[in-house]
């Protein structure tokens, strides 16, 4: 059936040919993975065959909408940029944040699918059913955010940038996908896709409509449910502080990792969390169709930037025993600006900071000094010295320098800043992720840290909470909705999307796409050759006790972490080695 | 009574555009903000947050500019005679805060919802008010 | 036996206008009966999220002592 709020349409670019065509959008795929994520990942299961090279022509970098993007329902404004990992080699879908996600709505597109690559550097140019290709010319080569502003300067603020820096430029794993300066498509190597495809920033502007029936009774009961429940106080810490509200939870709960996941608390926390923040805050900024509003703009002595988040701040502050909000800024302005994951280049580093501090190899970065680490940052940025010994991240560099057992990542993706020791399932989380270490998958924290009975250094029950959490976060993510309302739930959900399109969505029905959505991406990984035999984590969690906090001492064991994948493959319905079964495959 | 007008604070402005949005759903049927009469959004440039923030502040100067006495100010909200207007858009020349749009030979301004801006109520955290 | 409480996040409610209060709670009790002594019961508060006990996250049965600082976190949601 066709429904509303879809523009019913995918714009396909072929970069090769410098050609485009739309064609109309999959209904069955709409109805099966609502949007956004979902919808990615099983236009990319059906596009791209196995074994393509990750940055070569036949990887597609997918821009995928949901239904309730373009609409006033709040945090809908998130865009999935999606493409298979150069990294981990498994599928790869980012949320970015900003304007380009509205926009291309407005511009008539339910998803644009980038093909191919181009001849040379070049951008390409949105303007509703207008695309240009242009020469990027002295563009390549840019930061990022000289490049965003050389062209917004040209063509104006109605426009979306994305953008990559010299890190996308150079192919790097740890690269990222900038629009609105400060917000990414950040993990997994995007960036370099990208840059693969020799594509400097693609802008985009829209100008038309997004359709919905009984527009002004949908918009009178949207704004009904914004002022209940995402303006309710549950989400009220977004726009007091932002992320920064995590800093002192995980503190306390003890999950806050610091010297590369040696430790999990760091008792210097509040000098540089929220309260410190807001003495530097210029302003308060979110999202197209944001009603929270996450972001802070702060500067600190010369360096400003929208941000840093939790993870940035954790990555660049405690993991590397550095206690210092300038440098947290000054870390994520500069990475902002590369265009480089603020994860895996914090993670990466702090590895790097432990080899010296073992002998293992000198890198040029020790535990506590702020300027060497943003030193080996651009020459990572670059591919230079030392720097180019990191650029891929510490799967490869431990692969190469040793060190492996304390190399934070899983699949090739590192580590986020939620210390499994701390609680246990995060553990099964990052393992099982459908692209590699993600918390933005199944953020089992939250049952088994942030909540008042749930013992967390057990692996008993805990596939029950990943799939739970895993299921939520997978349909939440394809309506799309913005990870921070977090009180949204599925009655709110269905009731939004059948007012929206105009077909009836049940609350049941959330349930079964989230769970759609999650064995579609095991399945384009299964397809790609991975198995349970790839679900695995860094030696520290099973043989380094934790030091400091309520998780003090804590180790995993190998037969708890197996025992959570069991449990967590047979809800799933998948086999003993993490596998879909044919029959599974077929429904899908 | 004295007339309500809209108000701007900019810092508690977070740039999401639904003003945009949901006062294009009322007036237009449809979300595309780019026919709203309101325009509110924040960037940056040059290292700052700049807002530019683009709603009718029922200065009059489009009613004053109109060669053909089509706009008038008499209930407390901008209204456009489709009789008179022959959408010459010297109205949206004058227009101080850049609001008006001509289209179809016609000059589209905000008439505040008739005293009860849609706007208003979609602003998250209070930075459009009418007062 | 003496304990100070202190209220995070939107649990600051039940407890407006303090930055933390010296309450008298009896010997050897639980986070739970501690906070009953205030007029909090846990199980009744929807958004409810975990307790912290001089600065480390416990379970809500776990016992306090003389002189301990609890802590009672809404919850924390998102990611």
């Amino acid at each position: 059936m066709i429904m509303s709020a879809y523009q019913n349409k995918v714009l396909r670019i072929d970069c090769t040919k410098q050609e485009t065509r739309t064609e109309p959008l999959n209904m069955e795929f709409a109805e099966k993975y609502v949007g956004s994520k979902g919808l990615a990942i099983r236009y990319m299961y059906e596009d791209m065959k196995p074994g393509i090279d990750p940055l070569g022509p036949e990887n597609n970098l997918y821009l995928t909408t949901g239904p309730m993007t373009g609409t006033p329902i709040p945090c809908s404004g998130k865009l999935s940029v999606a493409a298979k990992s150069p990294a981990t080699g498994t599928m790869n879908d980012c949320s970015i944040g900003g304007h380009a996600g509205i926009r291309i709505k407005f511009a008539g597109y339910d998803m644009i699918v980038f093909e191919g690559q181009m001849d040379k550097p070049s951008y390409i140019v949105i303007e509703d059913d207008k695309i240009t290709f242009h020469d990027a010319g002295e563009l390549w080569g840019m930061t990022s955010h000289a490049a965003e502003k050389k062209l917004i300067d040209e063509y104006g603020t109605e426009y979306s940038v994305l953008s990559i820096g010299p890190a996308g430029e150079n192919l790097n794993f740890i690269s990222c996908i900038n629009s609105d300066y400060y917000r990414q498509a950040g993990r997994g190597g995007i960036g370099a896709v990208m840059g693969s495809k020799k594509i400097k920033a693609i802008l985009i502007k829209g100008t038309g409509p997004v359709n919905v029936p009984n527009i002004k009774e949908t918009t009178d009961r949207i704004l009904e449910i914004f002022h209940e429940n995402c303006l309710s106080e549950d989400n009220e810490y977004v726009f007091d502080e932002g992320t920064y509200a995590f800093l002192e939870a995980c503190n306390d709960g003890g999950i806050l990792p610091a010297h590369n996941f040696t430790a999990a608390t760091d008792v210097n926390w509040d000098k540089y969390n929220g309260a410190v923040m807001k003495k530097y805050r210029l302003g308060k900024r979110g999202c197209g169709s944001c009603g929270l509003g996450c972001g802070n703009f702060m500067k600190v002595g010369d360096a400003i930037v929208e941000g840093p988040e939790y993870e940035t701040t954790a990555a660049s502050g405690p993991q590397c025993d550095i206690v210092s909000i300038e440098h947290n800024v000054r870390y994520n302005q500069l990475v902002d600006d590369l265009g480089m994951d603020s994860i895996s280049t914090g993670v990466t580093v702090a590895w790097a900071m432990e080899m010296a501090e073992k002998g293992i190899h000198d890198f040029g970065v020790h535990f506590g000094n702020e300027e060497e680490m943003l030193k080996i940052i651009e020459d990572m940025a670059y591919r230079r010295g030392q720097g180019a010994e990191l650029a891929d991240g510490v799967k490869v560099a431990s692969e190469k320098w040793g060190g492996t057992d304390f190399a934070m990542h899983s699949k090739g993706l590192e580590f986020p800043q939620y210390e499994p020791r701390g609680s246990f399932g995060m553990a099964a989380s990052y393992a099982v992720s459908d692209r590699g270490a993600c918390h933005m998958r199944s953020y089992t924290a939250n049952e088994e840290v942030f909540e008042a009975s749930c013992p967390p250094y057990t692996h008993e029950g805990k596939g029950q909470v990943l799939y739970d959490l895993g299921e939520f976060n997978a349909i939440k993510f394809s309506c799309c909705l913005c990870d921070l309302w977090g009180s949204v739930d599925y009655a709110i959900m269905a009731e939004l999307l059948t007012l929206i399109t105009g077909r009836e969505w049940t609350e049941e029905e959330m349930g079964v796409v989230g769970r759609r959505v999650l064995n579609i991406g095991r399945a384009f990984n299964q397809r790609e050759g991975f198995t349970r035999a790839d679900d695995v984590v860094p030696q520290r969690l099973f043989k380094d006790p934790l030091k400091g906090g309520p998780a003090d001492g804590q180790v995993m064991t190998e037969e708890g972490f197996q025992d959570m994948l069991d449990q967590y493959f047979e809800i799933m319905g998948w086999d003993k080695n993490g596998c879909l079964p044919q029959e599974l495959l077929d429904t899908l | 009574m004295a007339t309500k007008r809209l108000k701007f604070k900019k810092a508690l402005c977070i740039g999401c555009q639904l003003c945009s949005q949901v006062c294009s759903a009322y007036k237009e049927g449809a979300y595309v903000p780019s026919k709203a009469r309101i325009a509110i959004e924040t960037c940056y440039d040059d290292g700052s947050l700049k807002y530019i923030d683009n709603y009718c502040i029922l200065c009059g100067m489009c009613m004053k500019a109109c060669p053909f006495d089509a706009i008038d100010m008499d209930k407390g909200w901008l209204h456009v005679d489709p009789e008179k207007c022959k959408g010459c858009g010297l109205c949206a020349k004058k227009c101080p805060k850049h609001v008006i749009q001509i289209r179809d030979n016609f000059a589209f301004i905000c008439d505040t919802c008739e005293g009860d801006p849609n706007c208003v109520k979609a602003c998250p955290h209070g930075a459009l008010t009418f007062e | 036996m003496k304990i100070t409480i202190t209220m995070r996040g939107t649990l600051k409610k039940y407890m407006p206008g303090e930055k933390e209060r010296v309450v008298e709670v009896p010997d050897n009790c639980t986070c739970d009966e501690a906070l009953q002594c205030i007029g909090m019961n846990y199980k009744e508060i929807p958004n409810f999220g975990f307790v912290v006990r001089n600065g480390m996250r416990c379970m809500i049965y776990d016992r306090l002592e003389e002189g301990d600082e609890l802590k009672a976190w809404s919850r924390v949601s998102g990611g």
